[in-house]
């Protein structure tokens, strides 16, 4: 109980800061700060991928964002030697972005607190099921199954469970072995997803990273004259 | 074949075929063109003849050229075959025929394109024919319009002459008020007998409250207040004379101008004559005695031989009208029927002088023709004396007719025509003694030459018809109303008044002018006479209110609407509204990023708002 | 525990600031800060629901898998901006998106 309180707690406090953290991405004029407001703001979604059980994830969040990519925002911006904003803001147009984004934060929240069991607000939900049992990951959810689907959105996050995870592992575990397993290996169940379902789908990918720096390389090459 | 009931409608047909081929196929061969003319002219008359000596062909047929789910809206064409009509048609056809053989000599040499000059002709035949015979107002109307079209033609004819011209114009316009009145009485005669056949009037003017029924009369009368050319719409006959001299004869004396005074009887005998209230009766008979004095003082200082005719006619016209007002159609149609006769007989004698006098109108540049052309001049006096109504010629009868009327009805109109018989004597004899008696003052009349055999025939049998159309023996079986019989001559107050008038005029000509030795009109040079050159400054009067203020106005007031209305707010207005509508849009595009990405986030709002809510 | 609705909560907001960075700022590369943090939002949701869907105690991986291949996707996407970025101020100077103005030419 104590355990889950302070998860809980937990889970409060680096949301609060990751906000924060992204807030003062936004605010603060010099590019310098605003990478590093970022850097912290990722390092909080990595921790709470960590208490989501998504330890592989929160790893890669933070080695890939909080690591290369804010590496290579302070390399350009060190490189360019980029200053403070310095033309006068446009209020208007800042108004006007702060009102668009603010309406889409607060779109966000009325559905998600319209969820079945998030509040007794059952209008949105009932529209969202439909429209998110088919957008669901799973290939297995069809509209047949929404309602059921749509129960699991409300309250709290189902448990993880170590026997579960060990027969997702192993198919030909014994009951006995399953129920005695502790802890769940993420990254093999992950990995075991990566290279089997999406196996092509991942190559493909790295694919992409490699024309991406290739291309990158391309275009920031300095063009001679001649 | 029994469609030979359907032959009356050759008498329409006929002439609007040739006027179609003399004017699409013939319009290079005037000589063809007028063949043509003159024998759809002929056949006309000749059917028409048939028919008065009791030629039975049946009921013609009715043609629904518009129809309407209610009855009495569609228009029907039809023809009325009664003795009114029958007999009106006689005239028509018989001058129309005349004024179509006289033309040949009359158009002979001129240079304007003469199948145009013939298929007017014949249009106006059909359309006068649709008058007379027609069996509904709304044909009536039809043939009224067409009347019009054809008298702007004709009139026209010379249209490179900018009098001419302008003359088509004003007459055509001025009938254009009376028409309008005329429509709206047809509309109104719809509304309140319910039917515009006049088979189906009879007896329902008793249902119809005298007030409305005033309304109706009248505004029907408009109608002939523009076409025969009454005060105060009269002003366009007199320059109608611009055109040629036989289409004055046909259109501007005999038959057109008596359109108006015919369908008025037409009236009065389908209608009964108790829908003619007596205030309806009132106006009718003022309108015609005031047109009838003022045409006559205005005819005596008139110097223009066709213009003295023109005001004559005019008079002679107030008179018709005049009579129908005191309900005495059987004597308005008696003289539109005498008058057809000696006024088309005059204005063709005076065609033949004009024509032989080298087309001069001015009658102090003319004198002596007597001795120059004597047929013509005897035929022209035989006109004269009809008209100046002494005993034995036709015109006396039937003026002593509407006399005897008036003076039943209403002394005041009897004194009226009276005056303006007295007056039409003096002036028809003042036109007389400077033409022929005395000298040539002009050269033009110094070698005038008889008039040709195409004239000179018409006007021989003009003469005879203006001789002899008033003795009973003739009116009685040809004058244009049912059962009319011509009284005879009794002695009496009216006899003795017109005989009077008749020597007072007489002795005023004769005193003033002489017997031909004047190169001057005495009674000139003084303000009246100048008035009366100016026609009592009525045209002035219509010129400077009427086009200078009333159309100008309107004139200005339209200009503004096109100017500032149209142009400005609507066209310009419009133009400048879509121009900154671009801008508007073009402002959307300003190759901002920022904009467009503001932009899209707007989209996107929205998006997500269509798909979260399923709206 | 938490709901799964906080964590979307979470992710919208996170998503609403980036999108409010995105119109507002005018460094661009500010602007890409926001992108990647857009993204990293859309991890968040995405894992949340994996927990969600999960069924029998175990996550859906899909749902991981899915959020790896945007980190990916994030890190090449970010390597190309960066270039461009580059790219641009050599030819204009500046990395305002003010300066961006030529698109209707």
């Amino acid at each position: 109980m104590f355990e889950s309180s302070l998860c809980q707690i937990l889970f409060y406090v680096l949301a609060a800061v990751a906000v924060l953290c992204a807030i003062g991405v936004v605010a603060y004029r010099n590019p310098v700060n605003s990478a590093m407001c970022m850097a912290m703001s990722f390092a909080m979604v990595a921790a709470i991928f960590f208490g989501m059980g998504a330890q592989f994830l929160g790893i890669v969040q933070l080695i890939v964002y909080a690591g290369a990519i804010l590496v290579l925002f302070l390399f350009v911006v060190m490189m360019l030697d980029i200053h403070d904003e310095r033309s006068s803001s446009n209020y208007v147009h800042a108004a006007m972005g702060v009102l668009i984004a603010g309406f889409f934060a607060g779109l966000v929240i009325n559905v998600s607190l319209g969820l079945p069991g998030a509040t007794d607000n059952p209008c949105p939900a009932k529209t969202l099921c439909s429209s998110f049992g088919e957008l669901l990951i799973g290939d297995a959810r069809t509209v047949s199954e929404a309602p059921a689907a749509a129960a699991r959105y409300g309250g709290a996050l189902p448990e993880l469970s170590a026997a579960a995870a060990a027969r997702l592992e192993n198919p030909a575990i014994s009951e006995a072995d399953a129920a005695r397993a502790t802890s769940i290996s993420d990254v093999k169940l992950l990995g075991k997803c990566l290279y089997t379902h999406y196996n092509i789908a991942f190559v493909i990918l790295s694919f992409a990273l490699l024309s991406g720096t290739v291309g990158a390389v391309a275009l920031a090459r300095k063009i001679r004259k001649d | 074949m029994n469609m030979i009931h359907n032959l009356p409608w050759l008498f329409l047909v006929l002439p609007l075929l040739v006027a179609a081929i003399d004017w699409l196929c013939f319009s290079k061969h005037p000589r063809l063109a007028a063949t043509l003319s003159l024998l759809s002219a002929a056949g006309t008359f000749g059917l028409c003849v048939a028919y008065l000596n009791g030629l039975q062909t049946g009921t013609p047929g009715v043609y629904t050229w518009m129809p309407c789910s209610l009855e009495q809206l569609c228009l029907h064409l039809g023809l009325v075959m009664d003795p009114l009509a029958m007999r009106m048609m006689l005239v028509v056809t018989g001058i129309g025929l005349l004024v179509h053989f006289f033309s040949i000599g009359y158009m002979k040499g001129d240079s304007s394109n003469l199948s145009r000059y013939y298929a007017g002709l014949s249009i106006f035949m059909f359309s006068m024919s649709t008058i007379v015979l027609a069996d509904n107002l709304a044909m009536t109307f039809i043939g009224w319009e067409m009347v019009g079209f054809s008298s702007y033609l004709l009139i026209g004819h010379w249209f490179d002459k900018a009098s001419a011209a302008d003359a088509a114009k004003k007459a055509f316009i001025t009938n254009r008020v009376g028409d309008f009145g005329f429509l709206l009485g047809i509309l109104l005669t719809l509304g309140f007998f319910g039917t515009m056949n006049f088979a189906d009037m009879a007896g329902k003017a008793a249902g119809i409250a005298p007030a409305l029924l005033t309304v109706t009369i009248v505004c029907l009368f408009c109608g002939a207040v523009g076409k025969s050319a009454q005060f105060p719409l009269h002003v366009w006959l007199p320059d109608a004379m611009e055109g040629p001299t036989p289409v004055s004869a046909l259109i501007h004396a005999a038959t057109m101008v008596a359109a108006g005074v015919y369908m008025l009887v037409r009236l009065q005998v389908s209608m009964g004559v108790e829908a003619f209230t007596e205030t309806a009766c009132c106006i009718i008979a003022s309108v015609g005695a005031i047109t009838a004095v003022i045409a006559a003082i205005m005819a005596v200082q008139q110097d223009d031989i066709k213009r003295i005719l023109a005001y004559s006619t005019l008079s002679q016209l107030g008179y018709m009208v005049m009579a129908v007002g005191l309900l005495a159609g059987e004597a308005a149609m008696f003289h539109l029927y005498t008058h057809a006769w000696f006024k088309a007989l005059l204005f063709l004698g005076a065609g033949a002088i004009i024509v032989c006098c080298h087309h001069e109108q001015d009658i102090w540049k003319m004198g002596g023709l007597r001795k120059r052309m004597p047929l013509t001049v005897l035929c022209f006096l035989m006109g004269t004396c009809a008209l100046i109504a002494i005993p034995g010629f036709s015109g006396f009868f039937s003026k002593e007719a509407i006399l005897d009327a008036a003076l039943a009805k209403n002394p005041v109109f009897f004194w009226m025509g009276a005056g303006v018989a007295a007056l039409t004597t003096f002036y028809m004899l003042r036109l007389c003694i400077v033409d022929f008696l005395g000298s040539a003052r002009d050269h033009g009349a110094e070698h005038a030459r008889e008039a040709g055999f195409t004239m000179a025939l018409p006007l021989l049998i003009l003469a005879v018809m203006a001789i002899i159309s008033g003795y009973g023996f003739i009116a009685n079986d040809l004058v244009p109303f049912n059962g009319f019989h011509a009284h005879g001559f009794e002695l009496g107050l009216p006899f003795y008044v017109s005989m009077g008038s008749l020597a007072v005029g007489i002795l005023l000509a004769v005193a003033i002018y002489g017997f031909g030795g004047r190169t001057k009109d005495p009674l000139a040079g003084n303000c009246i006479s100048k008035a009366l050159r100016n026609r009592l400054y009525i045209d002035a009067l219509y010129d400077k209110v009427l086009i200078g203020g009333l159309q100008q106005g309107f004139a200005h007031l339209m200009q503004f609407l096109d100017s500032y209305i149209i142009r400005g707010i609507i066209c310009q207005g419009l133009m400048w509204f879509t121009v900154r509508l671009g801008y508007l849009f073009s402002a959307i595009q300003c190759g901002s990023l920022r904009a467009y990405t503001l932009v899209s986030g707007i989209g996107l709002v929205i998006l997500i708002l269509l798909l979260a809510y399923q709206f | 525990m938490i709901p799964l609705a906080h964590y979307l909560i979470l992710s919208g907001i996170l998503f609403s600031i980036g999108l409010a960075g995105v119109l507002i700022r005018k460094n661009i590369i500010v602007v890409f800060m926001c992108l990647e943090m857009m993204l990293t939002a859309a991890n968040v949701a995405l894992v949340a629901f994996s927990r969600a869907q999960g069924t029998a105690g175990v996550p859906v991986y899909d749902a991981q898998v899915l959020s790896l291949f945007i980190t990916g996707i994030a890190a090449a996407e970010v390597a190309i901006g960066l270039a461009l970025i580059v790219a641009m101020f050599r030819a204009r100077r500046t990395v305002e998106s003010t300066a961006l103005n030529s698109l209707k030419d």
